[in-house]
């Protein structure tokens, strides 16, 4: 599978953009897409013993959500939507500059994210203004996030 | 290429394009922290700290409301009102996780092969129809987000914050993995099998994700290949045409669209394995609260844990000298043996009636009649054993990676 390098992405934007407003609307929106089995022959099925099993064609949501504005959401948006919402970065607890630096670099490093090294700050600085912002934050309580805490330190996910 | 694979070629540059075009939206203009046009309404997970609103969505294909945790790739939580219904939980609203944004939108039942490959006598390629062939097996089990309840860490850890939802039961129907190994023959000297899927990493050099179990484990006759799920075919985010089960164990073994099984000559040292869903190898996986530098072992299998679920975090009741309370509970590895329930945050405790045992690894329903201290805030509290004689433990543990959550749950609710 070949990765989206920046360049390319860069390539695409504009006339992509004006096709993406003409098909979305306004942002926020979900516009479903055409059913592909509407048009298409009566979907396969195996029955076998009792069990039917029935060919399935769905359609996933599209995410349009943008990171909120701030200093270098233009640099988050570019970089940051592609492989997964921004609501994975939004829904965080408070986390640290330091914190976010090991989840933007793990992104780059582990998870191949084409991301440029230059960006990285940006990025790193955009998520701990946003996370500071949060409601909460900064508590000096028992709730704070612990401090140091890489986030792969266990590898991570789930 | 075959015809599976031209459609799901076909199916993914589409989605590619689409990411794309999304993305050449991104300097136009700032919209809402969240999606609207696909929500209706907040629900609150009550995460220590905030950041603990999430809107709920019935945008997506095969699923009721569901509390959306990400769309893209789905992380869809069950809200806990659906686990007071029935302990067994609906397919349409039964959780949904995936790593990788490359999800097949497509399954052709008749194209779809599983391969059986590696340290075998003979590498085949099986149709579902063999598939459905082999002797069936039917087993209600648990499947558990290994960060179910991430969000409740305190300190708080990164990853998805789920709350307590990432989890859900159901009677999986399908057929034992040591058959269908059977069919390729393991050769001697084996030592893991290795689960591949349909989906993959939207980037190259990404790690594809696979997990691995030990080649005992695979072949212990409860390990299984599932194609039914409560009685009809998975629902695509669950894993359609087929997903691993394993019993009693974290969900992160229960690989979906399962496509791909090598057996392995040696332990599977690929990033999924080696790396991710580590968990430190202390007792109850508990470290102080910012170690970094401790041993891991991978993550494996469930303790028991239990909610009580006939009431809501925060709901306000009439004040009456007793009440009925209920709930659910999961052994983890094993059976639950009994439940208690304090309605004075753990000075009192009193015992619950279990309802039917559906096996050893379903959930189990708990009901009491218990008096109420106050009026006022009231902290109800369960607390589950297991058949292993192992109990919930009052304090919670840490670890960075906000796995195996396990502590007895407080839900607050006040009476007036």
């Amino acid at each position: 599978m070949k990765a989206p390098t920046p360049g390319m992405l860069a390539v695409g934007l504009l006339g992509v953009t004006v096709f993406t407003l003409m098909m979305v609307g306004p942002p926020g929106s979900y516009t479903p897409l055409p059913e592909p089995q509407s048009t298409g022959p009566t979907p396969s099925s195996i029955s076998v013993n009792g069990f039917t099993m029935t060919s399935d064609t769905v359609d996933l949501p599209i995410d349009e959500q943008q990171y909120p504005d701030g200093p270098h959401a233009d640099v988050i948006n570019a970089n940051c939507t592609s492989c997964h919402s921004a609501s994975m970065a939004m829904t965080q607890p408070v986390l640290s500059a330091d914190q976010w630096k090991a989840t933007v670099t793990k992104m780059k490093d582990v998870y191949k994210a084409p991301v440029a090294d230059k960006d990285i700050p940006a990025i790193v600085d955009y998520l701990t203004a946003m996370s500071a912002a949060q409601d909460g934050a900064p508590t000096g309580k028992a709730q704070d996030t612990a401090p140091g805490t890489a986030p792969d330190a266990s590898g991570g996910t789930g | 290429m075959d015809r599976l694979d031209a459609e799901l070629a076909a199916e993914t540059s589409r989605r590619r394009f689409l990411q794309n075009a999304a993305l050449g939206g991104a300097a136009i203009a700032a919209a809402p922290a969240l999606a609207q046009g696909i929500t209706q309404g907040l629900t609150d997970l009550h995460l220590p700290g905030g950041n603990a609103q999430r809107p709920m969505t019935s945008a997506f294909p095969g699923k009721g409301s569901m509390i959306l945790q990400r769309v893209h790739p789905p992380l869809l939580e069950t809200p806990m009102d659906v686990f007071d219904r029935d302990v067994f939980t609906p397919n349409d609203q039964f959780f949904v996780r995936w790593h990788w944004a490359d999800i097949p939108t497509s399954i052709d039942v008749d194209a779809f092969r599983l391969t059986i490959r590696g340290h075998v006598n003979k590498p085949i390629a099986i149709s579902l129809e063999q598939l459905m062939r082999l002797p069936r097996v039917e087993m209600a089990a648990v499947n558990q987000c290994s960060g179910n309840s991430r969000g409740l860490f305190q300190p708080r850890v990164p990853g998805a914050q789920w709350g307590n939802g990432a989890m859900g039961n159901a009677k999986w129907l399908g057929v034992r993995l040591r058959d269908v190994l059977d069919l390729a023959g393991v050769k001697a000297g084996a030592v893991q099998v290795r689960f591949g899927a349909l989906d993959q990493p939207v980037v190259a050099g990404a790690p594809d994700f696979e997990k691995a179990l030990d080649i005992d484990h695979a072949r212990d006759g409860e390990v299984m290949i599932a194609f039914g799920m409560n009685g009809t075919q998975l629902p695509l985010l669950n894993g359609f045409p087929i997903r691993l089960i394993v019993p009693g164990w974290y969900s992160t073994y229960w690989v979906k669209m399962l496509n791909d099984i090598e057996v392995l000559p040696g332990p599977d040292d690929e990033y999924w394995m080696a790396k991710a869903y580590k968990i430190p190898a202390t007792p109850g996986a508990n470290v102080k609260p910012g170690a970094k530098d401790f041993p891991t072992v991978p993550i494996n299998r469930m303790i028991p844990r239990s909610w009580v679920t006939s009431l809501g975090e925060g709901q306000r009741i009439a004040h009456e000298a007793s009440i009925p309370l209920g709930g659910i509970a999961m052994g983890g590895d094993c059976g639950v043996a009994r439940v208690d329930v304090s309605t004075d945050g753990g000075r009192h405790w009193f015992a619950t009636k279990l309802g039917p045992d559906h096996g050893k690894y379903s959930f189990r329903r708990w009901d009491a009649q218990v008096p109420l201290p106050g009026p006022g805030k009231t902290s109800l509290m369960s607390r589950c054993w297991n058949t292993a004689g192992v109990a919930q433990p009052m304090a919670p543990i840490w670890n960075p990676g906000g796995f195996m959550r396990g502590n007895i749950e407080t839900t607050t609710i006040v009476t007036a």
